[in-house]
């Protein structure tokens, strides 16, 4: 009895710590600055456990049963808390109030646990032994949380299902203690009634977790979503805060409008501006449009081609107002014309040939895009090139994946092209890659055309310069056969990740 | 890119797959075609040539009066590789005057493929399906690779044709992993076993015994006895793996790791039709120990070797024999060869053909059903196979490593599937289409051939889905289609007294101007043993006209 007793104390403590810990970091996922979050939710909670503490004084009456219906509500409301703040979160514009709402409920919740349960043993035991033991075991639940919660749950069982497991038991405790105290406790059919419906909702959760958290998931963008769009490849989210706006493929960031410029001017400016001829000009992927506005910018450039594999995205680059209005109608202009094909495909069934060629694909996460990044591909893009013309390729960050953005250079240069590799500070994106590839010598423009906000003719030969952790490493180039890069690329975003 | 949006995806959906994999339900096997879903799983069997062949057997096939006559140098009987490469190699040597005459619908034999037009035109293949890169020894492989443009001028290989990344993944403890090797798993004494394998067969590639094609480490062991001493000790010791079974070789060296065992019959049953215990030890040794450890991958297409098959048949289509006709012909199963003076006669049911020379390009053992003069010097077993074309709506679950061009699951009774999407260029398409293999091995072959002709359909569709449901718990509800092809005398199998096989039929001479090229002649079904005899018989065919 003693010991189960005590035991119980444990478990409500861990479960009652586990419950702020996932309420802090789901407040640093998702709002950053872990700093903030968690002192804030700290100190809230621990406040809400002391208005708890000083609520027990108003509680006379049934004080076992009270503390039973406690349990349950903990028991409830914790194990509910993290989904109930990913729907708030994506659904919601009131996230930060759901999250300390939560917090103060559930600290005050559990800050009424102990006195009420200091108060029900102090006539089973002297007085100094239920401070003495209730505290111990108090503190050795918390420790076994804040050991559990980093090392086990988080990483096995994710926030959503902690949450919910610990909800479980805590509305668990609440059941043992009416069997514990059966005989001060009256209607206990009705109490034990209700810890049977508190744990099929949990384990409901727990089953049904899935649906909601993908649900979850697609609203789980920063901003306000202004589009949502799936087409035959992909699913296209466009947000929108104040005049920032977004472009998320599949769930992956690909612009953000407060700074694609500076993307969209280094891809596409150092390689053309020196071009010798600039009559026709070739992008792979870039359905955004955002590459060829800057294209466009050259005067005696006659005909852009354009191929993506998604009408979806081009049509959508073509006809909505806030997009046109980012890539200034590039996808309508007269001088550009939009094929909707695979690039891979479509290089390998005709034989057109152009002076510049910008190589603008999403990167190689995975070994169906990273075809699109092997030697076999570059030397088909090399088919191409009228003489004298030069490729841009987008390679991924040097920062974040050096031996990927080495690896995709070392693959141009075994497609038997000379490469010039340089990069850009995208605040939105960080450091960022891009590569020059072509068969004959490669200088950096003495002029930029006019209307850019980022470049200038005397800043780009310092893109070229690699910092030294930068600087390029050994890498293997990317084939067909042997795709290095996917698992170069896999690895290093695996070690960001963490 | 990554940003802190992009963390929390991932970690959502991480968290969306723990969640769904402990409480998904497994996936009731589909009773009576019915997915749980209730969709008709469709299908059939594909027409395996086996009704033609069994009149040859039966002596039942028509051959109306009145037929047409036609006289050619050259009479072709069989359109698999063996007689692709014959003609292939004939026209090289200035003999053009040939017919080739295949008793099915198309030429390609096992090389031969399914076409989806519902899927684009995609193709897959009904057996053969990819190419070992040829070592130095396999010229003519090489020779019609270059031809091809498969092999460039520098010595290097269209990166396009080599099995693209990730090549091969294996479903065991519960989750795909990259890579067929089972041992990654394994204990320290498993791990001993499979080092002491790979010393064993690379002593054995050593000898320079163990050759593809075949015929060139016949021609080293048989030397090497002639001369005696060091080298004829050790082939001897290769003759001597020929004389036990692999199981038997295995149980010899202490091998005994259910994982090593497992390895090395995939390789038996994949290449051979075999079990342990059915393949030789010399034919489980040649697997392992005649190719060079390959670090490039096998050269594959989508439809299979059936590529080889249709570059190889359209350059033979622009030629002409001496009349100027088509010298391909389908549909024109040979029921009746006999000599008849100083020519040969070739009976068909469309037409007579009056031949110089045959090449029997056929499988060995329907010789003798069709010329009655002619019996065999060796009796050779044919293991069954069943091949199977799965059209899928989409990917179904899984877990682990993600789909590759070969899918193997370890310990199950089949070799597994084929991606016959893998090789594309482009970007993949939901539909999936994969190539199911099975070599029939767990009874003998006579007794599996007639459980074959027995079985309905619905066994084969019960049994695929049973195979995979282990690694896919959904593929009932994802299958659309389930095309099976039997194969009763799929290849010749290298049962123990393989080398006195070869070498009884290589010194055999049936009749006068009657060629073989088969392989079956090398006991190994392989291309590069079937071009092989291909190309000797063309160059036997020469020298006897001339």
């Amino acid at each position: 009895m003693q010991l189960a007793l005590f035991l119980s104390v444990c478990l409500i403590a861990a479960c009652g710590l586990i419950y702020e810990l996932v309420a802090g970091a789901l407040a640093s996922y998702l709002l950053g600055d872990s700093v903030t979050q968690f002192s804030t939710i700290i100190g809230t909670y621990l406040f809400a456990m002391g208005i708890g503490s000083w609520l027990s004084r108003f509680v006379v009456r049934g004080v076992v049963t009270r503390f039973v219906i406690i349990e349950l509500l903990v028991g409830v409301v914790g194990g509910l808390s993290s989904l109930a703040l990913f729907l708030a979160f994506a659904y919601t514009e009131a996230f930060r109030p759901t999250l300390y709402a939560l917090v103060l409920l559930i600290g005050t919740l559990v800050g009424l646990e102990v006195p009420l349960l200091m108060r029900i043993l102090k006539d089973r035991f002297s007085f100094k032994d239920v401070v003495a033991n209730v505290l111990t075991f108090d503190y050795i639940g918390a420790l076994v949380a804040s050991l559990l919660f980093p090392l086990l749950l988080v990483p096995r069982l994710g926030l959503v299902r902690s949450a919910l497991l610990f909800g479980l038991i805590n509305v668990a405790v609440g059941l043992w203690s009416t069997w514990l105290f059966r005989d001060v406790l009256p209607r206990r059919r009705w109490l034990q009634g209700a810890g049977i419906l508190a744990m099929a909702v949990l384990g409901a959760g727990l089953w049904k977790g899935q649906a909601i958290t993908t649900l979850a998931e697609e609203g789980m963008y920063a901003d306000p979503i202004i589009l949502a769009k799936d087409t035959r490849y992909q699913r296209i989210v466009l947000t929108s805060w104040k005049d920032d706006l977004r472009l998320y493929l599949n769930g992956h960031l690909q612009f953000a409008s407060r700074d694609e410029y500076r993307y969209h001017e280094a891809l596409v400016h150092p390689g053309l501006a020196a071009s010798r001829a600039r009559g026709r000009v070739l992008v792979l992927g870039g359905g955004d449009g955002l590459a060829v506005r800057e294209i466009l910018k050259y005067s005696d450039v006659q005909r852009v081609t354009l191929v993506d594999l998604d009408e979806g995205m081009t049509a959508l680059f073509q006809a909505h107002p806030r997009l046109t209005a980012l890539n200034e109608r590039a996808l309508t202009d007269s001088r550009v014309t939009v094929v909707n094909a695979d690039a891979f495909t479509w290089l390998a069934a005709n034989s057109a040939q152009f002076d510049f060629v910008i190589v603008d694909f999403p990167d190689p996460s995975n070994y169906h895009v990273g075809k699109l990044y092997t030697s076999a591909f570059y030397r088909l893009v090399k088919q191409h090139l009228a003489p004298g013309a030069f490729i841009a390729v987008q390679s991924t960050s040097p920062m974040f994946a050096r031996q990927s953005y080495w690896s995709i250079v070392t693959t141009l240069e075994g497609a038997g092209l000379r490469t010039w590799p340089y990069h850009v500070y995208v605040p939105s994106f960080g450091e960022w890659g891009f590569v020059i590839a072509g068969l004959d010598s490669y200088a950096p423009p003495r002029e930029l055309p006019a209307g850019l906000r980022y470049l200038t003719a005397s800043a780009v030969p310092s893109l070229f310069d690699f910092p030294a952790d930068m600087q390029r490493v050994p890498a293997e180039a990317n084939r067909l056969n042997d795709q290095v890069l996917v698992r170069y690329y896999e690895h290093e975003f695996d070690a960001i990740n963490r | 890119m990554t940003t802190r949006r992009a963390l929390l995806q991932q970690f959502a959906c991480g968290l969306a797959a723990v969640v769904a994999t402990p409480l998904g339900l497994p996936a009731a096997p589909a009773l009576l075609g019915l997915s749980r879903k209730g969709r008709v799983v469709r299908g059939g069997f594909v027409d395996d040539d086996a009704g033609v062949g069994h009149a040859l057997r039966d002596g039942t096939a028509a051959l109306p009066a009145g037929r047409p006559e036609r006289r050619v140098a050259v009479a072709i009987v069989g359109g698999g590789i063996g007689g692709l490469s014959t003609a292939w190699r004939l026209d090289a040597l200035g003999l053009t005057d040939w017919t080739l005459l295949e008793l099915g619908a198309r030429v390609g034999g096992n090389a031969r493929s399914a076409e989806y037009p519902g899927l684009g035109g995609q193709r897959a293949p009904w057996g053969a399906h990819y190419l070992p890169v040829p070592a130095e020894d396999a010229v003519h492989v090489r020779a019609l690779c270059r031809e091809l443009g498969i092999l460039g001028a520098n010595g290097e290989w269209d990166e396009r044709v080599l099995c693209h990344s990730p090549q091969e993944r294996l479903w065991q403890h519960g989750r795909w992993h990259e890579g067929i090797d089972p041992r990654d798993a394994a204990t320290p004494e498993v791990r001993r076993q499979f080092v002491r394998f790979e010393q064993l067969t690379a002593e054995w590639r050593e000898s320079g015994m163990f050759r593809v094609p075949s015929a060139e480490g016949h021609r080293v062991r048989t030397e090497a006895i002639r001369r005696g001493g060091e080298a004829a000790k050790v082939a001897r010791a290769v003759q001597r793996l020929d004389t036990m079974s692999a199981n038997a070789w295995l149980r010899e060296q202490g091998l005994d790791a259910p994982a090593l065992r497992w390895w090395v019959e995939y390789g038996t049953r994949d290449d051979y039709g075999a079990s342990l215990q059915q393949a030789s030890a010399w034919a489980a040794v040649h697997y392992f120990a005649a190719r060079p450890t390959e670090e490039e991958g096998p050269l594959t297409w989508p439809e299979g070797n059936d590529y080889l098959v249709r570059a190889l048949s359209q350059r033979l289509s622009r030629g002409r024999d001496a009349h100027g006709q088509e010298r391909i012909r389908a549909h024109s199963p040979v029921v009746q060869l006999e000599r008849r003076g100083t020519t040969w006669q070739l009976d068909t049911p469309r037409e007579r053909i009056v031949a110089d020379a045959v090449v029997w390009a056929a499988p060995l053992f329907v010789l003798p059903r069709v010329c009655r003069a002619v019996s065999l010097p060796v009796e050779i077993e044919y293991a069954p196979w069943v091949v199977a074309n799965l059209v899928l709506d989409c990917m179904p679950e899984e877990r682990g490593a993600t789909l590759a061009w070969d899918n193997v699951v370890y310990g199950s009774a089949s070799l597994g599937y084929v991606n016959a999407q893998h090789q594309g260029l482009g970007q993949p398409r939901p539909t999936q289409l994969w190539t199911w293999y099975h070599a029939v091995t767990d009874r003998p072959a006579r007794e599996a051939r007639q459980s074959l002709q027995q079985q309905p359909w619905s066994v084969w569709r019960d049994t695929i889905i049973n195979d995979l449901q282990r690694a896919h718990p959904d593929i009932a509800e994802r299958l659309l289609r389930v095309d099976v092809k039997r194969w009763g005398h799929a290849m010749a199998r290298p049962v123990p007294g393989t080398l006195a096989r070869v070498e009884s039929l290589r010194t055999w001479k049936p009749a006068p101007h009657l060629f073989m090229a088969h392989a079956d002649l090398s006991n190994l079904s392989l291309f590069e043993e079937a071009q092989w005899h291909g190309v000797q018989a063309a160059a036997n065919v020469v020298r006897a006209l001339r």
